[in-house]
């Protein structure tokens, strides 16, 4: 999640958008792209919602964004599932500079006490 | 297989190629499990006949991955081998990508395809530690991770371009699918599919 959030700041301050990252970790704050709002509520509503919410989730995204943006969400979102797991399964972990060097991002995303715990 | 041509809306034709073989590949001989052995840890992780400690692996990873902990990954491979192991978590995330794929898009998942004939090839990196995970692999990021068994991480790495980005695509800021979505509105994603499932890599 790390380097996906700091390409996400490095990404669109080129693109001159006002970024809130901590828009990653509170769904209530717009993170700051175009349609960031659905695509965030997209994740969860898949992971979390019913097939009603689901289908919200989708609709939101067609409407604000058109059928080929619904397309590559779904794509990328398979390619983070699978990442994920191969993450997790493997073991790989995050080097200790990166971690100190991303503190301040650690905090805005309330993760300082969670990486305490899984490095323990 | 993948039903993305019956989908609502056009789908990229890279995306139904990738997804068909994808799908081929699980059903195929590995490097150290059977076209059936890999479909039947393919099924498992979807939920069925999860008898036996690779099987019981499998659905964990798939059903929860945040949950799962060096010491699982330690008792599948003491049970099956470190190559089985490695081979069946590429198998359930390259799985997982394809089934989240399908249910974005409001596409039902198809059956698992038939399994291919053959015995596993033996094909299995020489020399890998485990150094800094839970699983024998080379020095480098995440896309080396399951080297130990080559043809498990190709097929692993070939799915980044038309899911994500090429390693190309990744160093500009300024990619876009167009029409589609760009590098700030990916991350946006991926990161916070990343924070749902707890996985801070």
């Amino acid at each position: 999640m790390f380097s996906h959030a700091w390409r996400l700041r490095w990404s669109g301050e080129i693109h001159e958008y006002d970024i809130r990252i901590e828009g990653i970790a509170d769904p209530a704050i717009d993170v700051g792209v175009p349609g960031g709002m659905a695509l965030v509520g997209l994740v969860d509503d898949m992971v979390k919602g019913d097939i009603t919410a689901r289908q919200q989730a989708r609709d939101a995204i067609l409407n604000e964004l058109g059928p080929e943006s619904l397309v590559d969400a779904a794509a990328v979102f398979g390619n983070f599932e699978m990442m994920n797991r191969v993450a997790e399964g493997t073991g790989i972990t995050v080097a200790p500079q990166v971690l100190e060097r991303e503190a301040e991002m650690m905090k805005t995303l309330g993760l300082r006490d969670t990486m305490k715990s899984q490095h323990s | 297989m993948s039903g993305l041509v019956n989908a609502q809306f056009r789908v990229r034709d890279d995306l139904i190629e990738m997804a068909e073989r994808s799908f081929a590949a699980i059903a195929a001989p590995g490097g150290s499990l059977s076209g059936e052995e890999r479909i039947a840890l393919a099924e498992a992780a979807r939920g069925s006949d999860v008898n036996g400690r690779l099987r019981e692996f499998a659905r964990h990873l798939y059903s929860s991955p945040a949950t799962v902990a060096c010491e699982h990954v330690r008792q599948a491979a003491n049970d099956a081998g470190d190559p089985q192991t490695v081979e069946t978590i590429g198998i359930v995330a390259r799985l997982s990508a394809l089934d989240r794929l399908h249910t974005v898009l409001g596409v039902d998942l198809g059956p698992l395809p038939t399994a291919q004939p053959g015995l596993a090839t033996g094909e299995i990196a020489r020399g890998l530690k485990r150094r800094r995970g839970h699983v024998p692999m080379p020095p480098g990021p995440i896309p080396v991770t399951l080297d130990l068994v080559p043809f498990e991480a190709g097929a692993f790495r070939a799915m980044f371009g038309p899911l994500y980005m090429t390693e190309e695509q990744m160093g500009d800021p300024l990619f876009a699918r167009d029409p589609g979505l760009n590098t700030p509105q990916l991350e946006t994603i991926a990161a916070r599919i990343s924070m749902l499932n707890e996985c801070f890599y």
